[in-house]
């Protein structure tokens, strides 16, 4: 049977089934809400949805993870533009641009645009990856050993350390910081504890969600508290005008862009949403004539991080079902949805469930069409959220943030540690240093170490092993030229200006 | 000296700091393991190389700037940094407001160590908690007072600390008043009405709805309170 045969069959398998629809429809609207109320997020309902999936057949179980996957990177989106909160880590770039756009009166247009290129972005990924998972996954398997992941993540965080600090120093020591929180635990090969100061807690190492949440929705309660103290606060200005087609053709090659950018790094084990969104960012700053006006509020900033992650949502599930191996916390969640049915995801899943997944596959394409239409009518509404005032929507966030903090693994601990990042992102952020950069180094650390240690293992210690490995070998050498390009652009080159030069204003 | 600041010195001091703090905390775990040449501290050793490096590469990169601006557009386009207002950057400022910051962390200490000395039973360790708990709450409250920016910093520490012993359930509604009070809000009314609220959806949406089990605390009279709020729920 080809591609479109499948589609159509998991399609009709899908929408005849009315638990099948009703989960379906349950998960696009949780997946959007609980990824657009500020300080919970897709994994709390994903966390909190778990243990119920062991009472629905394997089919309906993953099948409603993978569409409150599609719907949450969009949810994310919102409270990134709406209050610099981003829904998870892959929604971070967005509030590079996205929030101060809000702070503009523009709000509306950029929760627009991120509704329209999610769903792009999605939709195409959907697309490819019923295309294209068995030659990529085939293709992976071969070309991309743990020597390409590390090449890989050692590329994706030189490129972030030149974004989001006050200087690419700065950049740097926020990645070091987070690849420090990082080694908090278990090491990866031995199983040694590090850093746990007889802890038990810190034995597992610091979650990824409480520290997210609290650089990010924490921190910026904390910096509106001050500016409200000190009678520097702005209430930020509503509305809900959508961009223009006009707009949003004008940013099609961002998009196409992105997308490439999205699914190939979705692709990637471990790495998923969160790089692509960074690097779809970074490369739109790259590549614009007008780069002064990045995190400023520009159109393209959100574009581009939103068409990437949500690309790289249809492309996180080819390791995930070719090889069994998730991309991120969700997909790593998904995985326990296939164990509690005494399933393993990789190859054998498409021999053996070959209708789960076609019915996954549909039910990730329907979703994304469906933030087309949900989501402009769910962003009427949220986006009325900005009319209530912060003395009163702080407390809210702050207690939503508590039980999302507390719901991942049920420790209070993990409070805790949300209160203490959102203090240290508050004092961070006035020195000039990247929160985003340390929640990257956090959620890239382990990995990077893990298939670092596997490549070294698999290359006898010789990196000359790189020379016989073309990919990682670009890969490597790529980072190497970024860092030693921003290094001397930071002792040897002038200070860029910040705004347009003088040519660009006079055209 | 150059351009440097005594900012300058004291941001790269602590940099180095830390970076020695780790190096030699890393010896606890310096053990070798069979089947991979590097060790548990291969790994966190050179990330401690990297921090120094980069700690004094922005040093070198002060003294020859001074403060400077943005080192590429990139980084000018990102830039998620705020500013500090002049009264809440000096010394007094911050040494007010690390010890207020600290006032969480003896409450999660000294109990425990009180106890220890003591050799208390599990319920007497929840008189010396509360016996604690009281006095740094009225500390704290007095402190906040004249420093509401640091008492909106230590708040939510505060709240997480208690959260173990108290429960969210008593908890959650002073907290959510106490963050409006700092937040600039002073309508009595408006103060309670949306702490209700708030509460009230946290409570039907998660504890009702999806059966999350929230802390319930583990003193007595909060404990109490949180079962039984649980129970009329669920």
């Amino acid at each position: 049977m080809d591609a479109f045969t499948n589609f159509a069959t998991g399609t009709v398998t899908l929408f005849s089934d009315p638990l099948g629809i009703a989960l379906f429809f349950g998960g696009v609207i949780g997946g959007m809400l609980f990824g657009a109320i500020p300080g919970v997020s897709m994994l709390t309902l994903a966390a909190i949805l778990l243990p119920f999936t062991a009472h629905l057949s394997a089919e309906h179980g993953i099948m409603l993870f993978s569409v409150i996957y599609c719907t949450g990177v969009y949810g994310g989106a919102i409270t990134a533009i709406l209050f610099n909160i981003p829904g998870a880590p892959e929604n971070a770039p967005t509030a590079f641009d996205g929030y101060p756009m809000t702070l503009k009166g523009e709000a509306g247009k950029a929760v627009g645009a991120a509704v329209m290129c999610s769903a792009i972005g999605g939709t195409v990924s959907a697309i490819l990856m019923m295309l294209a998972t068995e030659p990529i996954a085939e293709w992976a398997i071969s070309a991309f050993g743990p020597p390409e992941i590390f090449a890989l993540v050692f590329f994706g965080l030189a490129v972030a350390a030149s974004v989001g600090a006050k200087t690419l120093w700065k950049g740097w020591l926020s990645i070091l910081a987070g690849l420090m929180i990082a080694v908090v635990g278990l090491d990866p090969v031995g199983g040694i504890e590090r850093y746990d100061f007889e802890m038990p807690y810190l034995l597992a190492g610091i979650h990824f969600i409480p520290t997210i949440l609290g650089f990010f929705a924490v921190s910026e309660i904390m910096v509106q508290a001050e500016k409200k103290a000190t009678g520097a606060y702005k209430a930020p200005k509503i509305s809900v005008d959508f961009p223009s087609f006009g707009e949003l053709w004008a940013h099609k090659i961002a998009v196409l862009r992105s997308i490439i950018i999205g699914f190939f790094c979705g692709i990637l084990p471990g790495i998923g949403a969160t790089l692509a969104a960074f690097m779809g960012y970074n490369e739109a700053v790259r590549w614009s004539k007008e780069r002064w006006e990045f995190g400023k509020g520009k159109l393209e900033g959100v574009i581009s991080s939103e068409t990437a992650n949500n690309a790289a949502t249809g492309a996180a599930m080819i390791p995930l079902l070719a090889l069994g191996l998730p991309g991120g916390a969700l997909t790593a969640m998904m995985v326990g949805v296939f164990q509690m049915h005494d399933m393993e995801p990789g190859p054998l899943v498409f021999i053996n469930s070959a209708d789960l997944v076609w019915v996954v596959f549909a039910a990730m394409f329907f979703a994304n069409l469906s933030i087309l239409f949900i989501g402009f009518l769910e962003t009427k509404t949220i986006i009325n959220l900005l009319r209530i005032p912060f003395q009163f929507l702080a407390p809210l966030i702050l207690m939503l943030a508590t039980v999302g903090a507390y719901a991942v693994r049920g420790l209070v601990i993990d409070v805790v540690v949300m209160f203490v990042a959102g203090v240290a992102g508050f004092f961070l952020r006035r020195t000039g240093y990247s929160v985003a950069g340390i929640v990257l180094g956090l959620i890239l650390g382990k990995i990077g170490e893990q298939t670092f240690a596997q490549a070294m293992q698999m290359l006898h210690y010789e990196w000359t092993g790189y020379f016989s490995r073309p990919i990682g070998l670009s890969l490597l050498i790529a980072g190497l030229l970024t860092l030693g390009a921003s290094a001397y652009r930071a002792f040897f080159a002038e200070p860029e200006p910040e705004g347009p030069p003088e040519d660009a204003k006079t055209t | 000296m150059g351009n440097l600041k005594t900012g300058h010195l004291v941001e790269a001091g602590l940099w180095l700091l830390l970076a020695l703090v780790l190096f030699i905390f890393s010896f606890e775990f310096n053990k070798p393991i069979e089947i991979y040449k590097f060790g548990a501290s291969g790994w966190p050793r050179a990330i401690i190389l990297m921090i120094v490096l980069a700690a004094l590469g922005q040093l070198a990169w002060h003294w020859k700037r001074g403060e400077g601006g943005a080192t590429s557009k990139l980084n000018a386009a990102a830039d998620d940094s705020v500013e500090a207002p002049e009264d809440h950057s000096s010394l007094n400022w911050y040494a007010h407001t690390f010890a207020m910051v600290a006032i969480p962390f003896i409450y999660l200490r000294v109990p425990d160590f009180l106890g220890g000395m003591m050799g208390l039973p599990p319920d007497g360790l929840g008189t010396i908690k509360l016996l604690t708990a009281f006095p740094l709450m009225a500390l704290f409250g007095w402190m906040a007072y004249r420093n509401q920016v640091g008492g909106m910093l230590a708040l939510p520490i505060f709240f997480g600390a208690l959260l173990e012993d108290m429960g969210f359930y008593a908890l959650a509604p002073v907290f959510a008043m106490c963050v409006m009070y700092l937040m600039g809000e002073r309508r009595i009314g408006w103060m309670a009405g949306v702490a209700a609220g708030v509460f009230g959806i946290l409570l039907f949406m998660f504890v009702k709805l999806l059966y999350v089990g929230l802390p319930t605390g583990n003193i007595h009279p909060f404990y109490d309170f949180g079962t039984w709020i649980v129970t009329i729920l669920q």
